[in-house]
């Protein structure tokens, strides 16, 4: 049965769902008062043992000797080789990931796919994804010991079960008319993929791809301090000596890769926009753009999305 | 035997036929429809009466309810030979993301195997349909007249026996549309292919049409109602 909703009883149900989930907490939570104090307990600690960021993580380290010339030294610190490893880790998880999620993806598409196939591809999905990449990390250092062949198998495979989901469904939510023009043509399975699906579907899949990479470098932190490599093996280290302001060098420098990645999926995906009346922007609109981001993100290509 | 090559073997067949989406509420019954090669027929009637499900059902993309729909020699649900039918949707089904030209290719590429040759029906398409200009850009960019005429250019590289067309001049300019009309018309006849088209319009569809059916409570009738006659030459 299908049921029409009007703003009203949507925001009434929130806010009975909003309440039902305060009452749940209260049922967990045995003494409340241990949040007084905590605000100042936190205060105490930013100041004290995270800020200012200790940025001599990005001073060459002192072995092996840096053969890099000014100013270029910092290519040989710590942040910077554990942020292009990770970079190579997301990146060569990401493509390996595409690859094979594309074929599983078609697959699951139920308006593509009869029932048997889409079933035992989302069958092979949900595996994947169930558990998450930190347990695929472990899995596979102790598989094949540590290092970054281990963070991007236990990548790829996580992002196979992750960008198939989401591909799937970009994929079923397709306009139907030019795949039923497809068909009726008598178009194969694979030339109404490459044809139809692929371009039609184009702005989900590379925001998807994007997101994915994005995700994939995010996790590369944790999976580092499992041994799988990359900046995440310089985070638990010196979180292991308590060193936290330089952890919190590294979680800013992070932060601001993930800023970059998501203007580049901006770029990429403003291509396949809906908007006929606006350009792609340039590089120098998205460098702008990051600019602005600081002062005020939701301004930030208006419409685009 | 070729389809096509002999004008007394029909490219399109319906016997005692039933289409809708409700087995026991049939929106249309098709009594007998033959379609010969180098015919064109429209079927005419208001909206929302199954003139589209009457092509989407001789596509192949809806079940009859009952009867027998022959394509090209071959029954459904079997599908015709690669290629040999053509179907523009009210909705065109044009890949909006990508270019006039990569949406024609998709024609060429169902009409023929050689890659060549694919190149070659998609050019002179995009020149007989006037839209070398725009081969690059992409459809969203393009007007409902101009999406018509590559819904149009899709189907003529594509070369097909049996061309399904629902309401394919609409929005279209006077000036456009003899063109267009004309394009299809000439190629149905040069090639013994059939034109099986739906108009909401009836001047429209007497305008291009050999023979012109409508649907009438329920049934496709011919024209002129009191005839006996399923077909009626205009």
């Amino acid at each position: 049965m299908r049921v029409s909703i009007d703003s009203g009883i949507l925001t009434k149900s929130f806010l009975f769902i909003l309440i039902l989930a305060f009452l749940v907490l209260n049922g967990m939570v045995s003494d409340w008062g241990r949040l007084t104090g905590g605000f100042g307990n936190l205060k105490n600690f930013f100041y004290q043992s995270l800020w200012p960021p200790d940025w001599s993580v990005l001073e060459p380290q002192v072995y092996p000797v840096c053969t890099a010339r000014y100013p270029f030294e910092f290519t040989c610190s710590t942040a910077w080789i554990g942020v292009i490893e990770t970079i190579k880790i997301a990146f060569v998880a990401t493509v390996f990931g595409m690859a094979l999620s594309f074929p599983l993806s078609l697959a699951a598409a139920r308006n593509l796919s009869p029932g048997w196939l889409s079933f035992s591809s989302r069958f092979i999905l949900s595996a994947f994804r169930s558990l998450p990449s930190l347990i695929w990390a472990i899995f596979f250092v102790i598989l094949i010991g540590m290092g970054p062949l281990s963070g991007v198998l236990a990548m790829t495979v996580y992002t196979v079960g992750y960008l198939g989901k989401l591909w799937y469904e970009a994929i079923e939510g397709l306009n139907k008319t030019p795949l039923e023009a497809a068909q009726a043509m008598g178009l194969s399975q694979y030339e109404t993929a490459l044809g139809v699906v692929v371009p039609e579907s184009a702005n989900e899949l590379i925001s998807h791809s994007i997101f994915l990479f994005e995700y994939n470098f995010r996790s590369g932190t944790i999976i580092g301090i499992v041994g799988a490599g990359g900046i995440g093996y310089y985070i638990d280290l010196y979180l292991r000596f308590l060193q936290y302001d330089k952890v919190v060098a590294y979680l800013l420098i992070i932060f601001l890769v993930v800023l970059i990645i998501d203007f580049i999926s901006i770029y990429a995906r403003s291509f396949f926009t809906e908007d006929d009346d606006l350009k792609a922007p340039s590089w120098l609109e998205v460098i702008y753009g990051l600019g602005r981001a600081a002062s005020n993100s939701s301004v930030l290509f208006r419409g685009r999305r | 035997m070729q389809v096509g090559s002999n004008p007394n073997q029909p490219i399109l067949v319906l016997k005692d036929v039933a289409i809708g989406y409700d087995s026991s509420d049939p929106l249309v019954k098709v009594p007998d429809l033959h379609v010969f090669p180098g015919e064109i027929i429209a079927i005419a009637g208001p909206s929302g009466i199954g003139k589209s499900t009457l092509l989407r059902t001789i596509a192949g993309l809806v079940s009859p309810i009952s009867g027998t729909v022959e394509v090209c020699g071959i029954t459904l649900p079997e599908s015709p030979p690669r290629g040999h039918l053509g179907y523009v949707p009210q909705k065109l089904g044009l890949v909006r993301h990508a270019s006039v030209r990569h949406n024609v290719y998709q024609g060429a590429r169902a009409g023929t195997r050689i890659r060549k040759e694919r190149r070659e029906r998609s050019i002179r398409a995009i020149e007989e349909m006037k839209l070398t200009e725009k081969s690059r850009e992409p459809i969203r960019r393009l007007s409902g007249g101009q999406q018509r005429r590559v819904a149009t250019a899709r189907t003529l590289a594509q070369r097909p026996k049996l061309i399904l067309a629902d309401e394919f001049l609409s929005e279209l300019d006077e000036e456009t549309l003899s063109s267009v009309l004309e394009a299809v018309t000439t190629y149905v006849r040069e090639n013994n292919a059939s034109l099986l088209v739906v108009e909401h319009d009836i001047t429209r569809a007497k305008m291009m049409a050999d023979k012109l059916l409508v649907i009438d409570d329920g049934r496709l009738n011919p024209f002129i109602k009191g005839t006996k006659a399923l077909e009626v030459n205009i």
